[in-house]
């Protein structure tokens, strides 16, 4: 298994005190909640704990693009990737993702990506993202045609990338007389594309195609979710595509913390968490989802899911139950990925290692005592640790 | 009770409503849709053939992947006049409807026999703050679309689980049609002096989504235009003021443009 730091670099001073004013830390916050000095901290304390990861032995670190909140602050993750790029020398840099389509322009961004893939020697992933609902109202992008423009951006990058150039783009959405992106990247055909989603049909369906096999990777999901949508892409792959799915194109991110105790690990973990879900992640529906972002039968399904996540006042105790998050020793931590594993065959994980307001202490501490008592034990899994979807249904 | 049927232009299934006697008069819908044949239409159609569509990606119409901006649906509502040969008509357009009348007017007013705009939409006046329709929940929608107590039975007819669907649908054809830029088109405003037949602007006194100063700016650029502020009422005349509403525009119809 391939396992890689994620990181959101959230806006962790944020003033709670905004709940009264304003509906969301998203889209209506003013940014006169942000202190810039505080953001030079922490922009510089969080690409430290991302060089920490990739000193400590995981496979890769990982950034996000998100736009006009205080959940995370990178609008750009080229921004933080370039700046990871040459301060790391043998670890990918995961870029999960970028919203191409949230994008006028989406070739400004295939030429950065495949700057990053060549500056770094081909250690680049790009995700490909349709971005946030709530991003739709920042970025002044039309929901109804996300699905749509997410498709077509991802057609123009992939062939600025491969084709023999210059072309010209013919879409719907984009039209360029001239596509002739230099550089190309380093990987060929391209860097691999992964696609995180808390569990759109749509994305599922797309990403499995077998033109594509790109990583499906679910997030922020209760185990139950995670269970559902990661076999989904394997049914998808064999019932509608016709072939069987590697392991190697599923993955699954979580929020993990590690301590000496279970007790130990809930207390230093609890108000940091409590702040992700209850405070950084709580938005109203209607800006979370906003109309033609889903298909009408998604968005029943997202009504579901998302009272499951984010419409209720959350507990570490409950994201832990639910499988939300893995709180604990390192031993029960290692236990519950390693037995996921066996059920599910993930072979990429991402540990989203810093969360809310975790300070930096903490964060180091937990990234510390991952890499040296659970990262060993998650490397070592192969997919002959797997033991598929029929003894996960016999069970 | 309406006449009901379906419309075929070009492959695009119009669902159509359509009762009384007299002048034609096309009623276009706001970006809220209809939950059927209202009140107002009912008064209408003691003076007049009223027809009431659900647009193209509403209601109970299809929702054709060419018809995508609003430019588009005022050619399809041209071609839905020049089959239905009626001759010219009145055109009644509310919100969205009103922008796709104005679009449908700078193109050709030969089907066109007079225009009201209700809290229309289509163009933007600058530093004039609308409130955003979209990014709340239905309750708070409601106090938006309504200057008074209307919002109650609004929200009690479209918050009923067997509207779910047509009420997601609806808010999906209107983010198509006015998320960006929003509820306007800024190609249009240049072009409204090619409006050449009698118009009346219509408009709740108390409106939070498309607010009065619209009215005066719609006034100013399309020639001889009259303008009727109704009383405490919001976005959504039709239904907030039946009446008063149906009076305003039967009485414009038949002193002006008759």
């Amino acid at each position: 298994m391939k396992v890689f730091v994620f990181h959101l670099m959230p806006y962790a001073y944020l003033d709670m005190g905004y709940r009264e004013k304003y509906r969301a830390p998203w889209v209506v916050l003013p940014n006169s909640y942000f202190d810039p000095k505080k953001g030079h901290e922490l922009y510089n304390r969080y690409l430290d704990e991302l060089e920490l990861a990739a000193e400590s032995g995981f496979d890769g670190i990982s950034v996000n693009e998100h736009h006009q909140n205080a959940y995370g602050l990178m609008p750009s993750p080229i921004v933080t990737a370039a700046a990871l790029a040459r301060r790391t020398k043998s670890c990918k840099i995961a870029i999960l993702g970028s919203a191409f389509c949230l994008r006028e322009h989406p070739l400004t961004l295939a030429e950065e990506h495949a700057m990053l893939d060549t500056i770094t020697g081909g250690r680049l992933i790009s995700g490909m993202v349709r971005g946030i609902g709530a991003e739709y109202y920042s970025m002044g992008v039309n929901p109804a045609f996300s699905l749509s423009r997410f498709q077509e951006a991802h057609d123009l990058v992939i062939q600025a990338w491969t084709r023999p150039s210059p072309f010209a783009f013919e879409g719907k959405h984009y039209h360029f007389e001239y596509v002739n992106v230099w550089p190309r990247p380093y990987q060929q055909p391209h860097p691999p594309i992964w696609c995180p989603s808390t569990g759109s049909t749509e994305t599922i369906e797309w990403a499995s195609h077998p033109s594509r096999r790109y990583v499906y990777v679910q997030n922020y999901s209760p185990i139950r979710s995670v269970v559902k949508y990661l076999n989904q892409y394997r049914q998808a792959a064999a019932n509608i595509h016709g072939y069987a799915a590697s392991s190697e194109q599923i993955g699954w991110a979580a929020p993990c913390y590690v301590a000496d105790t279970d007790e130990q690990a809930r207390n230093e973990a609890r108000q940091h968490i409590e702040v992700l879900f209850n405070r950084l992640l709580r938005l109203p529906f209607d800006m979370m989802f906003p109309p033609g972002y889903l298909s009408a039968a998604s968005l029943r399904n997202m009504r579901s899911h998302k009272a499951s996540v984010t419409g209720q006042e959350h507990t570490v105790e409950s994201l832990i139950e639910h499988g939300i998050i893995l709180c604990g020793n390192p031993d029960t931590v290692r236990r519950r990925l390693v037995e996921s594993h066996r059920l599910l065959g993930f072979q990429n994980f991402l540990a989203l290692l810093q969360f809310g307001t975790l300070p930096h202490d903490l964060t180091e501490k937990n990234i510390r005592l991952f890499a040296k008592e659970v990262l060993p034990a998650l490397q070592s899994l192969t997919d002959k640790e797997y033991a598929g979807m029929e003894a996960q249904a016999a069970e | 009770m309406p006449r009901e049927s379906e419309i075929d232009i070009r492959g695009c299934k119009l669902f159509l409503r359509r009762a009384g006697k007299g002048p034609s008069l096309l009623f276009l819908h706001g970006a809220q849709g209809l939950s059927g044949w209202l009140p107002a239409f009912e008064e209408l159609a003691a003076r007049f053939d009223v027809l009431v569509p659900d647009h193209p990606g509403f209601g109970r119409s299809d929702n054709p992947d060419w018809i995508d901006d609003v430019p588009d649906l005022a050619y399809f509502y041209l071609d839905v006049l020049a089959a239905l040969d009626l001759g010219a008509v009145h055109l009644v357009g509310q919100s969205l409807g009103g922008w796709i009348a104005l679009e449908m007017a700078v193109r050709s007013t030969q089907r066109i026999k007079s225009l009201t705009l209700a809290d229309s939409a289509g163009i933007r006046v600058k530093g004039v703050p609308r409130a955003d329709m979209f990014i709340c929940g239905q309750e708070e929608l409601a106090q938006l679309l309504f200057a008074g107590d209307g919002a109650t039975a609004w929200l009690a007819e479209w918050s009923a689980p067997e509207r779910a669907e047509v009420y997601d649908r609806n808010r999906f054809a209107a983010a198509k049609f006015t998320w960006q830029p929003r509820l306007f088109n800024p190609k249009l405003e240049k072009w409204l002096h090619r409006i050449d037949v009698p118009t009346h602007i219509l408009w709740g006194d108390e409106d939070k989504v498309i607010p009065p100063p619209y009215a005066a700016v719609l006034q100013e650029k399309i020639a001889g235009a009259r303008m009727t502020m109704l009383p405490r009422c919001g976005h959504l005349p039709h239904l907030e003021r039946p009446d008063l509403f149906a009076r305003e525009v039967a009485r414009f119809i038949e002193t002006v443009a008759q």
